[in-house]
């Protein structure tokens, strides 16, 4: 109780051990923002390759045919939730007079591909891909395909887009075909189709590249030598639940036998194929960022040590001053551990209260780093995110509670060490010589 | 001298000085080392750019490009403060390895290869040719057949130290290179006919800019077998952009403003002409503004990254007010003493300032001395890393970095200096300030000694 009465004592009569909390709570502040920013950044890379391929895709080292077989002995795999081809080619988007772009096109089938990725909630208006579209070919687009966002906002018109939907456009794509001597030949093909809907899903690529067309029209378009449709890939999406690792196995079980059965593919091509998750897919360059994560963070906590020298300087000085109180409490009877343990334990005290602030500030500017980085791009007219930049649209704004806690307790812990020589120098107090009347 | 000497006798006597003086040459150091290594980072990037684009260029984003680039090339050749001019042909295209039946899409240039090498550092980017970048397109299996430069991360991997993986000549690979040709007008040439522009082209060589955007999807063509493939010989010449490099000691602003200017006289000579339209269309930008948006990003990311350290500096500021706040209640009989015998509110204000600035100077040596050491060694400290634990700060197979920058900047150097100093300065004044209040009548009086 005494020592819960001078921790407030000194909270209130020592002033300046409030530029201690201040200390503790901006390095806290700042190492919970910069680990929840990459953590956030990680989060949105890895969850952007599973809403934009689904949560496991296998990639032959070529294309084939009868993926509808395919698709449905993978749907008999308890741990599938649904697979879905695609087949992807370039081409170039002749948007209007002058106005050419070049696009990845990826052939879809729309009803599948919406469930077994987030291309349904990506789509601007309908927010469903429809599959029986009005007639002739219907086509999807990114909003960026139509026009670059705004230089200032880094906004899309999303009205104007909106507008677009209903307009005719025309792709430019090619077809090697087998030439008369032996060889291959490239031939020009166009493709005309009804935009039914652009595409948001805040993904700078996806956005930016990419425009889907059914994957039959595509093919018969891109390979018309063959006498079924061909998918270059095909996209899985799991049961909620399903262990990843056994699905894998399972899917490419499967594989196996019907690469063998029905396309006749020799063993080392069946071999050559890539199954893995979409995380997988990504793996080496997440790694990399939690590496520079992780530097940033040692950085920073380095620097952030100054904190721990500033409550060292700070509970010194209170030491200094208040060598009589202390040397009143031995004389009292108080030992020297419990001496000790009133000053780290302020330390501590201090480290909570610092890390309760700068927890709460570093929440806050997270949560709000989109309206932040808004403010400051008004103010200074400096757009820092940019989705061409970091490939996304919107920072990512979830706060990393797994570092916040090693953070909380780091601050604490170096709180209390700050205080510790001040401690055992209080503790060495003799007060025969403190309290001595000359 | 009182003010040196009590300031001297202060630091050495004082022992909680040093924590200010270490707390300055900590924050100094990390400074200091992140930020030539971010200086050095940025600094290179815009280097590379710098190669890759030449003083500045005029031309236009539109695949169509635009017409008379000859006539407005002869005219900027003559002017006295431009180099060298060369035009560019930028497109899109599918390539393929011959028989593969595989089709990936690439941004094409179509460059030549001579005068763009004396515009830009395209000659030193080339493994085979460095030495003469005319030849850049002669294929390594035979010289008469037509040769391609390919950026070197479509053509190889890297390894570890993030180097390329090359053979000792050129091989004999063809690529079918196809366009689609469009008109003047912006429309596709030949409609209704299933043609396009289709060629075979040999590998000449390879291209490492060390801008993995453009070495990871560029391939190089001669200007003029460009220009057919994309279309742009009917029915004007066109091309998308033309490269000027400045003579030496040309500010590159005032260059560029010249050019805006010249390009004015051009266009209202040429409006009036067949598919003169094309040219509205038509910017003149310094390389800077051409390349923003690859530069900017990294720009602002050193901007807030100064602006944490700035942050993370005012625990600085706040160990060095208590400090001197300490050193100061201390000391307080001193200044009485001083002030009795004649010194003023002023020179009490100095002595602790001056003696604040000494604690930042010496702090801010110390940083510097070891981040300079620090520097020095650390590519070598990576190396022994890497060997040790597998660590690298960045993965050379993704990042197309080479050492980790370590080249001081004295003009860093004195700014950080500078605002160590300054940062001492302000922890200092306000306990500064409360020496200089104090009344030696009260803080002399005998029940205070």
């Amino acid at each position: 109780m005494l020592k819960i009465f001078l921790w407030l004592r000194y909270l209130r009569k020592r002033r300046v051990v409030l530029l201690s909390i201040a200390a503790v709570a901006l390095s806290t502040a700042l190492l919970i923002v910069v680990a929840s920013l990459f953590n956030g950044f990680i989060n949105a890379f890895e969850q952007s390759a599973v809403d934009g391929m689904g949560d496991v895709v296998l990639s032959p080292m070529k294309n084939f045919a009868g993926y509808a077989e395919l698709e449905k002995r993978l749907e008999e795999i308890k741990s599938v939730e649904m697979a879905a081809a695609t087949l992807s080619a370039q081409g170039l988007l002749h948007l209007g007079k002058g106005n050419v772009r070049a696009v990845e096109i990826w052939g879809i089938e729309p009803a599948k591909f919406g469930k077994v990725t987030a291309f349904d909630k990506s789509l601007l208006k309908t927010k469903q891909a429809n599959p029986a579209g009005s007639g002739g070919i219907s086509g999807y687009v990114g909003i960026g395909v139509l026009a670059e966002p705004n230089e200032q906002t880094d906004e899309y018109d999303v009205n104007g887009a909106e507008g677009m939907i209903g307009q005719q456009f025309v792709i430019t794509t090619g077809s090697t075909t087998e030439g008369t001597n032996g060889g291959q030949q490239f031939k020009r093909k166009t493709i005309q189709f009804t935009m039914a809907d652009a595409v948001f899903t805040g993904i700078y690529y996806f956005d930016s590249r990419l425009v889907y067309l059914p994957i039959e029209q595509l093919s018969r378009t891109v390979y018309p030598d063959s006498q079924e449709p061909v998918a270059g890939r095909i996209q899985i999406k799991l049961r909620k639940g399903a262990d990843s690792e056994l699905a894998i196995t399972e899917i490419r079980g499967v594989w196996k036998i019907f690469a063998s059965e029905k396309l006749g593919w020799e063993d080392y091509q069946i071999e050559s194929t890539i199954t893995e998750t979409s995380r997988q897919m990504q793996s080496r360059f997440v790694a990399e960022i939690r590496k520079q994560m992780g530097v940033l963070l040692l950085i920073f906590g380095v620097v952030s040590l100054s904190a721990v020298l500033l409550i060292f300087c700070i509970f010194y000085m209170i030491v200094e001053t208040r060598r009589k109180d202390i040397a009143i409490m031995k004389s009292c009877g108080a030992d020297s551990g419990s001496i000790a343990f009133i000053f780290v334990g302020f330390g501590a005290f201090v480290g909570i209260l610092g890390t309760l602030l700068g927890t709460a500030a570093g929440y806050i500017v997270t949560k709000n780093i989109n309206e932040v980085e808004g403010w400051i791009r008004v103010a200074f007219g400096l757009k820092l995110w940019k989705a061409s930049v970091y490939m996304f649209s919107r920072i990512p704004n979830e706060v990393y509670w797994q570092a916040v806690w090693w953070i909380v307790l780091s601050a604490i812990l170096g709180a209390a060490l700050g205080a510790v020589i001040p401690a055992l120098s209080a503790a060495l107090t003799r007060p025969v010589r403190v309290l001595r009347y000359e | 001298m009182y003010k040196l000497v009590l300031a001297f006798r202060y630091l050495y006597r004082r022992r909680i000085s040093y924590l200010a003086l270490a707390a300055v040459a900590l924050c100094v150091f990390i400074v200091v080392v992140v930020m030539t290594v971010m200086d050095g980072l940025v600094g290179d990037f815009k280097q590379k750019n710098h190669n890759y684009t030449g003083d500045c260029v005029v031309g236009t984003e539109s695949l169509v490009g635009f017409a008379y680039y000859e006539d407005f090339a002869r005219i900027a050749e003559k002017a006295s403060y431009v180099e060298a001019v060369t035009p560019v042909i930028k497109s899109y295209a599918l390539v393929g390895v011959e028989g593969s039946g595989r089709n990936t899409g690439v941004e094409l240039m179509g460059v030549e290869a001579g005068s763009y090498s004396r515009v830009t550092g395209f000659g030193r980017t080339l493994y085979y040719h460095k030495n003469d970048a005319s030849k850049a397109f002669e294929a390594g299996s035979d010289s008469n057949l037509p040769g391609f430069v390919i950026g070197a991360d479509l053509w190889s991997g890297r390894n570890e130290k993030g180097e390329y993986y090359y053979a000792p000549s050129p091989e004999a690979t063809a690529l079918s290179v196809t366009c689609f040709p469009l008109t003047a007008k912006g429309a596709l040439a030949k409609a209704g006919t299933d043609v396009v522009n289709t060629k075979t082209f040999y590998f000449s060589d390879c291209s490492q800019s060390g801008l993995a955007r453009v070495d990871g999807s560029i391939i190089y063509l001669p200007f003029e077998e460009a220009q057919v493939l994309c279309g742009m010989t009917e029915p004007v010449k066109r091309a998308s952009w033309i490269h000027i490099k400045f003579k030496q000691g040309t500010n590159i602003e005032e260059g560029c403003r010249q050019v805006r200017q010249m390009w004015g006289k051009f266009y209202d000579e040429y409006k009036g002409k067949d598919n003169a339209e094309l040219l509205s269309q038509v910017s003149v930008r310094s390389w800077k503004e051409h390349r923003r948006e690859s530069i900017a990003g990294m720009e602002k990311e050193q901007t807030m990254l100064m602006m944490m350290f700035g942050l993370v500096g005012l625990t600085t500021v706040f160990i060095v007010y208590v400090v001197f706040y300490m050193i100061i209640s201390h000391k307080t009989k001193d200044i009485g003493i001083l002030k009795s015998i004649g010194a003023s509110c002023g020179d009490v204000i100095v002595l602790f300032l001056g003696f604040a600035a000494g604690l930042g100077v010496i702090g801010s040596a110390v940083g510097v001395a070891g981040g300079m050491l620090f520097l020095r060694n650390i590519n070598r400290i990576e190396g022994w890393l890497y060997e040790r634990f597998g660590f690298q700060l960045w993965d050379r197979t993704i990042y197309a970095i080479g050492e980790i920058p370590h080249r001081l900047d004295l003009t860093m150097l004195a700014v950080v200096t500078g605002c160590a100093v300054l940062a001492c300065l302000a922890g200092a004044v306000l306990p500064s300030v409360g020496a200089a209040r104090a009344r030696p009548a009260d803080v002399l009086q005998v029940s205070q000694l």
